[in-house]
């Protein structure tokens, strides 16, 4: 299988001299399609750095980033953006929702961003809000939606545009146990039976349970990489 | 469609400070609004009695008349001409003039006079000279019935030689073949106050004064009228057009007393500069509502920048919010300044002391209702909010999304 994305070498400082952190230091790694992998390590390890940095976010100090073949730390901010737009899908931890659209309008926006018609808008919004389990809740606000409902929301929005990779950071974080296990259950049969590829930043077990790979992070390094079978 | 919806529900998510804004917004149109409509309503009083009583809209004369007038630069005003001109669309009115100078004599005592030949019937229904009158009668073409003619004269002309209605007046002049002029008339009426622009005037008949000046046929200027001093440029361009004799020139008003017009361009661009610092004022109380509306954002635009909104496109957004303001403001201001500029045009402010300029009285100040009153706020509002959205507009694109969403 060929990688949807993959980093080499990719380094991300921050300050100079003897204030110099290194938040990642020469990572290399590849992600193929459909897998469903979970970044890692303790606070400051460089999980979320390591995201930000996969999914354009923010460019490394050194290395590359390659995603659908493409090495995006070269790209514009304007290329990013679409790049982003039609190659990735995010899934935040505080939910990132816009507070001023509906949960149809929240999952419609990227699709309108790239140009899909209306009709098809439509029709793919409703499908995939009811394949998150929110249908009838298309015209509510996200501050009427109780925190699982938005993560569900943020799920289809990461969804419906069809991306190569969701990325999510951290997504049960802010979630009680029974509503985090029942959206990863989602995720990961949206994975299984959709093959959607998805990469965790996480240090909630029950995301590492369901991993078919982890990599581990420590100091900004790879510390070890584990893959497992069909979970 | 889903931007201006997200412009829109955005404007809506502080109210209050929404309605601030546009309150602020609406209170710079309003003011700029009503200053302008009073005082173009008070140029428009005063350039529409100029032209009308002094030169007309525009004035047909021989090339270079205007700007050096002399005895000898007279044409003929041929019936052809008179048809010609009355004939174009926008024409009103036409009279004919001879203007020259002389020395007048009473019983005792001589003053120098400025002589007009006027048409009386066409002069009277052009400018205001017939209301002009202070005592006496206005102007007949016919000699009285000794076969004198009947002249007005100006109220100075009329101290100085201790004149009144019914005395003799002598003229002395040249005459345009170079004898001498002279001749003599009688007062039918005196014209306005001393300190008037008629004051030195002697007015009588244009046959009588093509006689006087050995002008047979010929006249200096011919003054013409039109609908409208403000589209005086236009009739004259039309006027030229036609024009048979190559010989003559077409100037509009503004031409012809050109150091008037640009004393009021000067005077009224002065007064713009009061607009331009209630416009500056508002703009920075605007301005700093629509940076802090962006940077309680940030962390959103963070977002919208991470699932691919261009920075274009945010751009876009935050000037769209801006003019949504903008014209929502404008809205406002003109509801508001419609009534006002209505009472003033109609009832206008009554002038603590009415001011009379030749025996025309002003009393009020009036406002005047065009679309350059109201249009014009509008367009000053609408490109000062596109300007105000610059800043944060950039700002907002330029937001490096990691950065950003840090804030939320």
């Amino acid at each position: 299988m060929s990688p949807v994305i993959e980093t080499l070498d990719v380094s991300k400082h921050y300050g100079e001299g003897d204030t110099l952190v290194k938040a990642l230091d020469r990572v290399s790694l590849s992600i193929e399609s459909g897998e469903f992998t979970a970044i890692v390590g303790p606070s400051g390890s460089g999980k979320s750095t390591l995201l930000q940095l996969m999914g354009g976010l923010d460019n490394p100090t050194l290395g590359q980033v390659h995603l659908a073949n493409k090495d995006i730390t070269q790209m514009s901010g304007r290329e990013l953006s679409d790049f982003r737009r039609d190659h990735i899908g995010f899934i935040f931890q505080a939910y990132n929702l816009i507070p001023v659209l509906t949960a149809a309008e929240n999952c419609e926006y990227i699709m309108l961003l790239q140009g899909v018609a209306e009709t098809e808008r439509r029709k793919r919004v409703y499908a995939m809000l009811n394949r998150v389990g929110l249908a009838g809740r298309e015209g509510r606000f996200p501050n009427q939606l109780s925190g699982g409902q938005q993560q569900r929301v943020a799920v289809a929005r990461a969804m419906v545009s069809r991306p190569n990779i969701i990325l999510a950071d951290e997504p049960t974080a802010n979630l009680d146990s029974q509503t985090g296990s029942d959206l990863l259950d989602m995720m990961h049969d949206l994975n299984r039976n959709e093959g959607m590829t998805f990469v965790f930043s996480t240090h909630d077990p029950m995301i590492m349970e369901r991993a078919s790979r982890l990599i581990r992070l420590k100091d900004g390094c790879i510390d070890s990489e584990s893959e497992r079978g069909e979970s | 469609m889903m931007m201006l919806k997200l412009a829109l529900r955005n404007i809506l998510r502080n109210r209050r400070r929404t309605v601030l804004t546009v309150l602020s917004m609406a209170g710079g149109y309003l003011l700029v609004s009503v200053q302008l409509s009073v005082t173009e309503g008070s140029y428009d009083q005063v350039l529409d009695f100029y032209t009308r009583d002094t030169t007309g809209h525009v004035q047909v004369t021989v090339e270079g008349y205007v700007e050096t007038p002399t005895l000898y630069k007279a044409f003929g005003l041929t019936d052809t001409l008179l048809h010609t001109l009355a004939d174009i669309p926008g024409v009103e009115a036409m009279a004919p003039r001879i203007e020259s100078s002389a020395l007048g004599y009473g019983e005792t005592r001589s003053f120098p006079v400025n002589v007009r030949g006027v048409d009386p019937e066409p002069e009277a229904a052009l400018s205001y000279l017939a209301d002009k009158v202070s005592a006496g009668h206005y102007l007949g073409s016919e000699p009285d019935a000794q076969g004198y003619v009947r002249v007005l004269i100006g109220a100075q002309v009329a101290r100085q030689l201790s004149l009144g209605v019914g005395d003799e007046l002598i003229l002395v002049s040249q005459g345009a073949d170079g004898s001498l002029a002279n001749d003599l008339y009688r007062v039918q009426g005196i014209l306005g106050q001393p300190g008037d622009a008629e004051e030195r005037w002697v007015v009588m008949p244009l046959a009588a004064a093509q006689a006087f000046f050995v002008l047979p046929g010929e006249v200096h200027r011919l003054v013409i009228l039109g609908a409208d001093y403000r589209v005086a440029q236009r009739l004259a361009s039309r006027i030229a057009a036609v024009l048979p004799d190559p010989a003559l020139s077409v100037s509009p008003w503004q031409t012809v007393a050109k150091e008037f017009h640009e004393t009021m361009t000067a005077d009224k661009e002065g007064g713009m500069i009061t607009l331009y610092v209630i416009v500056f004022l508002v703009c920075i109380g605007v301005l700093n509502t629509v940076l802090m509306s962006v940077l309680e954002r940030t962390g959103e635009f963070g977002v919208l920048k991470a699932i691919g909104t261009s920075p274009a496109r945010l751009f876009s957004l935050i000037v769209l919010e801006t003019l949504m303001l903008a014209i929502i403001a404008c809205l406002v201001g003109l509801l508001l300044a419609l009534p006002i500029n209505l009472w003033f045009t109609v009832q206008g402010i009554a002038l603590a002391e009415p001011m009379e300029i030749s025996g025309i009285v002003f009393s009020h100040y009036r406002g005047q209702m065009s679309a350059y009153v109201f249009g014009f706020p509008m367009l000053v509002i609408l490109v000062s909010a596109l300007l105000i959205a610059l800043m944060p507009g950039i700002r907002a694109a330029r937001i490096v999304p990691v950065d950003a969403m840090r804030t939320l």
